[in-house]
């Protein structure tokens, strides 16, 4: 599912259009069949799409094999689909989120968050940043942090690279407390930037 | 998270963190009562995790290690073919239910014999 630009931006493959066919046969042996063209299209767009909500490569393998296991069984969503981004919107709200839901379920009863938070956090409704695709995502990000202070451009760069708040502190030469202040006022000023840029495009 | 009664900003910061090192469960069973309610009513706090899960998907995502395609589908398969050994063993217990009752008076009418 690799993304391309132009006018076909975002059009489905004849590979994965021909699996989409497969699956949304009546016939289940048939759906059995198309199932491995369209893992092969699909999976790591899905994959990495699953990684926003786990960070965690084996609980979105473990997500993902319920979530094919589940269109095989009912793929009545599918049909109809005609680009890329609306089978990722499709498989996100009707097989992903029902499935994330049950990720944390097991731990849910000695949570202080109410199941409704829970289920916010860990699957939250499609919003408009969900919809973009990896590629866009990327793009739009690296616009938006070239528009950030340079101490807000720093911190958060530091911290997707993977560095600790203190190791930010540090690097920033400030306080702990202060870099959580920054972050958090900084993923403020980049959701309403990205919002504006969705906008835009 | 030894913090207890942490500020929003703190809270979504330790969130971000455990969700860029996959360890989310950390972080909901760090949470107090007080921390849980105030999270709930902050709506700041719910659009900086928007922008966390983004970050997330952009940033981390690509370092993620992608697992060999070849042997997923084969667990894809194997959980079909589990589902479909669930389907058709199914109907069969229904009918094994359904004639139970059956039996069972059979039985009891040849006990009273």
């Amino acid at each position: 599912m690799q993304n391309t630009h132009g006018s076909e931006r975002h059009a489905m493959n004849k590979r994965l259009r021909n699996a989409l066919k497969g699956l949304t046969s009546p016939d289940s042996e048939r759906r059995r069949r198309a199932m491995e063209p369209f893992v092969r299209a699909t999976f790591e767009t899905f994959i990495r799409y699953l990684y926003r909500y786990l960070g965690n490569e084996i609980e979105c393998e473990d997500v993902l094999e319920d979530v094919y296991a589940d269109i095989w069984e009912k793929p009545d969503h599918l049909r109809n689909i005609i680009n890329e981004r609306q089978l990722l919107r499709t498989v996100y709200l009707y097989y992903m989120r029902k499935r994330l839901r049950e990720v944390y379920r097991r731990i849910n009863h000695n949570l202080c968050l109410s199941q409704k938070n829970l289920m916010n956090l860990i699957a939250p409704e499609l919003g408009v940043l969900e919809i973009l695709s990896q590629s866009e995502l990327q793009q739009a990000l690296h616009r938006m942090l070239s528009r950030l202070k340079a101490r807000e451009r720093r911190a958060i760069e530091l911290w997707m690279e993977g560095a600790s708040n203190r190791a930010i502190a540090n690097e920033l030469k400030t306080t702990v407390g202060a870099v959580k202040m920054l972050e958090f006022r900084t993923m403020l000023k980049l959701k309403k930037m990205l919002h504006e840029y969705y906008g835009e495009n | 998270m030894p913090e207890t009664n942490r500020e929003i900003q703190e809270l979504l910061v330790d969130y971000a963190e455990t969700l860029r090192d996959g360890s989310i469960p950390v972080f909901l069973k760090s949470l107090t009562h007080d921390e849980a309610k105030k999270i709930a009513i902050h709506r700041e706090f719910w659009d900086a995790t928007e922008v966390v899960q983004t970050l997330n998907g952009a940033g981390f995502a690509d370092k993620a290690a992608i697992p060999n395609v070849g042997l997923f589908i084969s667990r894809v398969d194997a959980e079909i073919a589990s589902r479909l050994k669930q389907a058709k063993a199914a109907p069969r217990n229904k009918r094994n239910t359904r004639t139970k009752p059956a039996t069972k008076v059979e039985k009891s009418t040849e006990e009273q014999i």
